[in-house]
């Protein structure tokens, strides 16, 4: 959904109502944007309950600065800012607090994401068993990547947005988007080198 | 064996379908319009500039001490300034000094005849008799 200058945003009848105290309209964003968000802030925090809170205060955010957002970017790229900044500043908070996060922090779910489960193989335990230790290795090799790097990783690899979207929601090149990229599969490659057959 | 970058990107695509629980949204916007009523709520109550001013502390960072430490001094110099000024001192009434000496009666002959004039009676610092 990159932002077109020719093309009007999709959002901005439901945002102009909110803008003026329409739940209803704000309610309608969040059911658009919630799984998508869901999925981006859950990928960069690999945490369920963390990922529920911060999700509500995105959009608390989002609904308290609804007046000072002046359309100069699609109400998606708006609000994945929003969420990519404070989701930064959370996981920089949670390292302070904790001195970074533990394996044992994961929570149990993406270690065991039935997304990763791959049905042809339910008849074959041996092969079922390696795809998990493969997808535990996958979830702490992207724990072990920057931040910067785990951002960009979570937002083209999982889920699906093209290189320009990306620098315009990081507000940075293209060019920086594709060598942080370059950069995070490298480092994955090696990460999973043991596990690979 | 190293995976490829393209294995690599399969493997992550398969998160793409990760979805939150049934229901999940539904929850969501309930608890979201409660945290909004109740952020209503406290905006307008009483406490209502308490917590304006404890969320606009929160976001300043370090440099909250440097504010909060020069409110502390301003005030405790108002407190200061403004004090003497409130205090009201009674003036307590002077007597008059007394500044009439009466002369004492002068001794009489008898009186210095009397009187022990010996050095051992004029303390340690005189002659001495032995």
């Amino acid at each position: 959904m990159p932002d077109d200058p020719l093309q009007p945003d999709p959002d901005e009848d439901l945002v102009a109502r909110a803008r003026t105290g329409d739940t209803r309209a704000f309610d309608a964003l969040i059911l658009k944007y919630g799984e998508k968000l869901y999925g981006l802030v859950y990928n960069m925090t690999s945490h369920k309950e963390d990922t529920y809170d911060l999700l509500q205060e995105i959009f608390a955010k989002a609904y308290h600065s609804l007046p000072k957002f002046r359309g100069h970017s699609s109400f998606y790229t708006w609000i994945y800012q929003i969420s990519v900044n404070m989701t930064l500043n959370f996981i920089k908070k949670r390292k302070r607090r904790s001195g970074g996060m533990s394996l044992n922090d994961i929570d149990s779910a993406v270690q065991m994401d039935p997304a990763l489960v791959d049905t042809s193989h339910m008849a074959n335990p041996e092969k079922q068993s390696k795809l998990h230790e493969l997808q535990k290795r996958l979830n702490e090799a992207m724990l072990s990547l920057s931040e910067a790097h785990r951002t960009v990783v979570t937002m083209f690899d999982i889920q699906g947005i093209p290189h320009a979207e990306i620098a315009r929601i990081l507000k940075t090149s293209e060019g920086t988007v594709r060598s942080r990229l370059h950069y995070a599969h490298l480092q994955l490659q090696s990460k999973l080198q043991d596990y690979w057959e | 064996m190293k995976p490829t970058v393209e294995e690599i990107g399969t493997l992550l695509a398969l998160k793409r379908h990760e979805r939150p629980e049934e229901g999940f949204l539904d929850d969501f916007l309930r608890d979201f319009h409660q945290r909004r009523r109740a952020e209503e709520a406290l905006k307008t109550g009483p406490a209502g500039w308490w917590h304006r001013l404890s969320s606009w502390a929160s976001g300043l960072g370090a440099s909250k001490w440097a504010y909060g430490a020069g409110l502390a001094y301003a005030g405790v110099a108002a407190l200061f300034l403004l004090s003497p000024n409130s205090v009201q001192v009674q003036p307590t009434p002077i007597a008059p000094a007394m500044y009439k000496v009466e002369p004492a009666e002068p001794l009489k002959v008898e009186q210095l005849d009397a009187l022990d004039w010996r050095p051992s009676s004029q303390g340690t610092t005189g002659e001495q008799e032995f």
